[in-house]
């Protein structure tokens, strides 16, 4: 009787129930196992979804194209909504073409009877045509664009509100060249006029009586003949809307800027924005949305920006801010966005959109027709070509994110106003002209000095805890303190955050000579304590039993403590003496010291409140980590090292910690990730203020408060959106990098102190 | 003290044990010790495990110090330096007392760097000096053509028996007068084993060497004088050969002859 051979003895068998629990289970950890390696990698991949549009390259295509009425035009644009367009003549009649079905609606602009337009200017941001007559006569025509809806479509109409005419400069005189800007109550206007073979200039200051009713009548306040300071005679003048300069291209190529000051217009500079030597010559010049800034191009195409800023003894003049390549073949046409800092440069086969923050081309083509000349649609949603043919073209833009590129994000950019490139940080402005700044520089900085500054404070405190706590203290002290610490870290940030700004800002504002003295005094006088311990008869050492040394340092540490805190006030008024500025008597402050002396500013939430305060998150961490790797070094080393007649301290410095030294390595850099990744205490503690120094006065603002500061103005989608998420992949990398490089230098200290 | 035989008079003796007991808390592991260990001459102590001959080692360097509630009475005598007195420096005993564990710890650092650890903490930073302690450490240890070539690669990649003659290598760097060595052996293979004892018997020419072993084989091969523990207590002590041929206690003749132990 035996059992067939394939049978297995019941002693080898596992019940059903065993195999599938185990088998259940090791699916169970596959799945959760892939479950989080995915999610990782999924959040990595969305951030990178939310960034990549941003240095993607605008789509431009064409999409339509229609036969308008010939030209030659003087002006031409479109409405908000892109259903209106209206070309304007020489001889002054405005015609409307309506693009869903090609209707035409032909106007004449009310002019003065029996005058003929010889001059217009049209400012398409407010869509207002400046118009110049035969008689010398100035009026500004408002086009007047209104949607209506009809059964749920969008009607656009469009009509004109004209001022009465104002005379500028000699009547009876045809007007060449004309401009007319301003807001509000106050306008500034020029004309250009040939009087008896004279070209002359006169620019009048233009007012609006105010009635009960609302604004009255425009009339001239003052004339002023510029004709005279004139290096050569003028060809075009431009106006600003802040109605406060006058620019005249002269015949030349130079140009000159008058700056208005009350009632008076003064000559502060004349530049040529193309150097004689260079041998180009000004073709023209316009001013960029904003006004600040004048796109200036040659008759061979170059193609430059100058933009007002202070200079030093000068003021504030234009200089030279950025240089584009040239567009071949020359310029044809110019026209600017009303929504951001792009414009558009025609040549006759070649249009080229390009964007004057980040001195970019944003896309430049041939084109397969003759151009004479074109515009930006209003919302920065397309393009308009007008070719000799006369046929319109509409190319859609898609161009999310015009002003980032990687220069914007990580390299110097020379905003308008700024003496020089910089790297900053401010996203949101007052006003629709206002260029976002979005370098990450500053915030990287930041960053890493709040960083700094906590590592500073806390990996000393931290590691030596740690090896007093695993080599000195007695195991019961361990026991006890070993879970406090732990607590410590779990404590919620937003509580640190609040306590160092309500709470330890401004008491280190009032002691900082006190918080100096503390840095001094404490580790001095447990140097102190030590030396004299050893020195004590042994009468008193016995008494206490060994790790609990602690008892006699404490009080004394206290002491060291409080006496700092109270000679801190005496150390000011001996050392930081500062000048009181309002009343010029000496006081001891040292906020008014360390900005006198070092020319750097003082903040209340400044970096050394941070790094008190983030370290104080960040030691818990690193002291718990740091501890399990001290006291998970054999103990036979401890013995081997004693047992050769080495000091405990000898011991933990010689042996102990560079055993431990992966793990001491993981503590720092788990604590650099926390200091690198916290938020709270960072937001609330620090002025937020995205500065590029080290000063330990003085704030930041980081990658991390950055998003979290931002967030809540940042339209979804928009460029500050993705900007946000740059920050975050920023951090992303920052702390992958860090990581991973903490974990190639780990792994080679446990190779090479690997126990037995 | 029934059984206890006193050493040779006529020999030079370095460490004099009068009635030492030891407490661990309320718990006491030795029992009015007394005993007399001669001067370059290796001594055992065998005995089951637990009997307390480890605890006696380490009162001898006050490696017991590390334990917390530990508590030695009587008098124990270095060269007539009294070593249970809390004036006396550890650090210099331990300078003069070394020893070698049963499991062999190297520091996780060169070779080199192992052997000349005791003079790196003592503030000697010579490099000529260390080269030649280095050298005659080893050579002693009988290590030095076997490392000779890799003195400054790890010390942890040499076999569990090169580990244990470096680590008397590195004792005997300080220049001790009595070389603790608890259990050597233990964690060794018998061909290494068999050079360790080789080693110690050369070693005692020089220095004096107290060694705890389980063996009695061992005891036998390697010592001159044999102590026997049993429950704190010292049953007999006396010339190797005298305690293995003709033990003068009853439980010493059960235990060397395997009725217990």
């Amino acid at each position: 009787m035996t059992a067939p051979p394939d049978k297995k003895p019941v002693r080898y068998e596992i019940a059903a129930s065993t195999i599938r629990v185990d088998r259940a289970m090791q699916q169970f950890i596959k799945v959760g196992g892939i479950s989080i390696v995915t999610a990782v990698f999924a959040i990595f991949i969305f951030i990178l979804w939310q960034i990549l549009p941003l240095f993607a390259a605008p789509k431009v295509e064409e999409d339509a194209a229609w036969s308008v009425p010939p030209g030659p035009h003087a002006a031409m644009g479109v409405d908000e909504w892109s259903a209106l367009a209206f070309f304007l003549d020489r001889e002054g009649e405005l015609t409307f073409f309506r693009i869903e079905n090609g209707a035409i609606h032909r106007q004449r602009l009310p002019l003065p009877d029996g005058e003929r337009m010889t001059a217009s200017r049209y400012h398409p941001k407010r869509q207002d045509i400046i118009v110049g007559t035969d008689q010398g006569k100035v009026l500004f025509v408002h086009l007047n664009y209104r949607a209506s809806f009809l059964d749920g479509a969008r009607r656009v109409e469009a009509d004109v509100d004209a001022s009465p005419a104002l005379l500028v400069g000699a009547p009876g005189h045809a007007v060449l060249d004309v401009d007319m800007d301003g807001a509000g109550g106050q306008k500034i206007a020029a004309v250009i006029q040939d009087i008896d073979g004279r070209r002359t200039l006169t620019a009048a200051l233009v007012s609006q009586r105010r009635t009960l009713i609302g604004g009255g009548a425009w009339r001239v306040t003052k004339q002023i003949d510029l004709t005279e300071q004139l290096a050569e005679p003028p060809r075009k003048a431009l106006l600003n809307e802040r109605a406060d300069s006058v620019l005249v291209l002269t015949a030349g190529s130079k140009i000159q800027y008058f700056l208005r000051t009350g009632d008076e217009l003064n000559l502060v500079q004349t530049f040529e924005p193309f150097p004689p030597e260079s041998g180009e010559i000004l073709a023209d010049a316009e001013y960029l949305f904003g006004d600040d800034s004048l796109v200036c191009w040659s008759e061979r195409g170059a193609n430059v920006i100058f933009s007002l800023f202070n200079q030093p003894g000068k003021g504030r003049i234009f200089g030279k801010t950025k240089t584009f390549p040239a567009l071949e073949g020359g310029v044809t046409g110019y026209a600017k966005s009303v929504r951001n800092k792009a414009f558009l440069l025609t040549g006759p086969k070649r249009a080229s959109l390009r964007f004057a923050t980040t001195e970019a081309i944003r896309w430049e083509h041939d084109v397969p027709y003759a151009l004479q000349g074109g515009f930006i649609g209003p919302k920065y949603d397309s393009v308009w070509l007008l070719d000799v043919a006369n046929r319109l073209h509409r190319l859609a833009v898609h161009d999310p994110h015009p002003e980032s590129s990687i220069r914007a994000f990580f390299g110097k950019i020379w905003y308008e106003g700024a003496a020089e490139p910089k790297y900053e940080w401010q996203s949101t402005g007052g006003a629709d002209e206002f260029e976002p700044k979005l370098s990450m520089v500053p915030l990287l900085i930041g960053t890493l000095k709040g960083t700094l500054y906590a590592m500073l404070f806390s990996v000393p405190l931290a590691l030596l805890a740690a090896l007093y706590t695993s080599q000195f203290a007695h195991p019961n002290f361990k026991r006890f303190v070993k879970p406090i610490m732990e607590i410590m870290a779990s404590l919620p940030s937003v509580i640190l955050g609040f306590l160092a700004a309500l709470w330890l800002a401004p008491l280190v504002e009032q002691r900082v000579p006190s918080f100096m003295l503390l840095i001094l005094a404490l580790p001095l006088s447990s140097v102190v304590f030590g030396a004299l311990w050893n020195r004590m008869p042994y009468s008193i050492r016995k008494h206490i039993r060994q790790g609990y040394e602690f008892i006699f340092i404490v009080p004394l540490l206290a002491i060291a403590a409080y006496a700092a805190w109270k000679l801190g006030p005496l150390i000011e008024s001996m050392f930081f003496v500062a000048r009181d500025l309002s009343t010029g008597q000496p006081v001891a402050d040292f906020r008014l010291w360390w900005v006198q002396t070092t020319g750097l500013p003082f903040e209340q939430r400044n970096s050394l409140v941070v790094g008190l305060m983030m370290g104080f998150a960040v030691i818990p961490i690193i002291f718990t980590i740091a501890e399990d790797s001290l006291s998970n070094v054999p103990p036979s080393f401890r013995s081997a090292s004693l047992a050769l007649g080495a000091s405990r301290w000898q011991t933990a410095i010689r042996v102990i910690l560079p055993t431990a030294s992966a793990g001491i390595f993981s503590a720092i850099m788990i604590g650099f990730g926390r200091a690198v990744g916290e938020t709270m205490i960072v937001l609330m503690a620090t002025g937020n203020t995205p500065i590029m120094d080290f000063n330990i006065f003085s704030g930041m603002r980081t990658l991390s408060a950055n998003i979290a500061v931002e967030l809540p103005e940042a339209p979804h989608h928009s460029t500050l959106y993705r900007a946000l998420f740059l920050g975050a992949m920023l951090l992303f990398l920052m702390t992958f990098f860090v990581n991973t490089l903490a974990e190639l230098l780990r792994h080679h200290l446990r190779e090479k102190y690997k126990a037995i | 003290m029934n059984a206890t035989l006193e050493a040779d008079p006529a020999l030079d003796i370095v460490i004099d044990v009068k009635n030492v007991s030891f407490y661990y808390g309320a718990h006491q592991a030795l029992f009015n010790l007394n005993m007399r260990i001669p001067r370059r001459q290796c001594t055992a102590f065998i005995g089951p495990s637990g009997c307390g001959k480890s605890t006696f080692l380490r009162c001898i360097n006050r490696m017991n110090d590390l334990i917390d509630g530990v508590r030695m009475e009587g008098s124990l005598l270095l060269d007539g330096m009294e070593l249970n007195s809390p004036h006396v420096d550890v650090i210099a005993l331990r300078r003069r007392v070394g020893m070698v564990f049963q499991k062999s710890n190297p520091f996780p650092k060169s070779i080199y760097e192992n052997v000349i650890y005791g003079l790196r903490i003592a503030g000697v930073n010579n490099r000529s000096v260390l080269d030649e302690t280095v050298e005659r450490c080893l050579r002693k240890a009988a290590l030095w053509d076997e490392v000779k070539d890799r003195l400054h690669d790890s010390a942890l990649q040499l076999s569990g028996g090169q580990m244990q003659r470096l680590c008397i290598a590195r004792s005997i760097a300080v220049n001790p007068e009595v070389i603790l060595m608890d259990e050597p052996c233990s964690a060794l293979d018998p061909r290494a084993t068999s050079r360790v004892e080789d080693l110690i018997a050369e070693l005692r020419q020089e220095y004096t060497i107290v060694i705890v072993t389980h063996n009695m084989q061992q005891a036998a091969r390697v010592s001159d004088w044999t102590a026997f523990f049993f429950e704190g207590k010292l049953i007999e002590f006396g010339s190797t050969e005298q305690l293995f041929r003709k033990p003068v206690n009853q439980q010493t003749q059960d235990y060397i002859t395997g009725r217990f132990g």
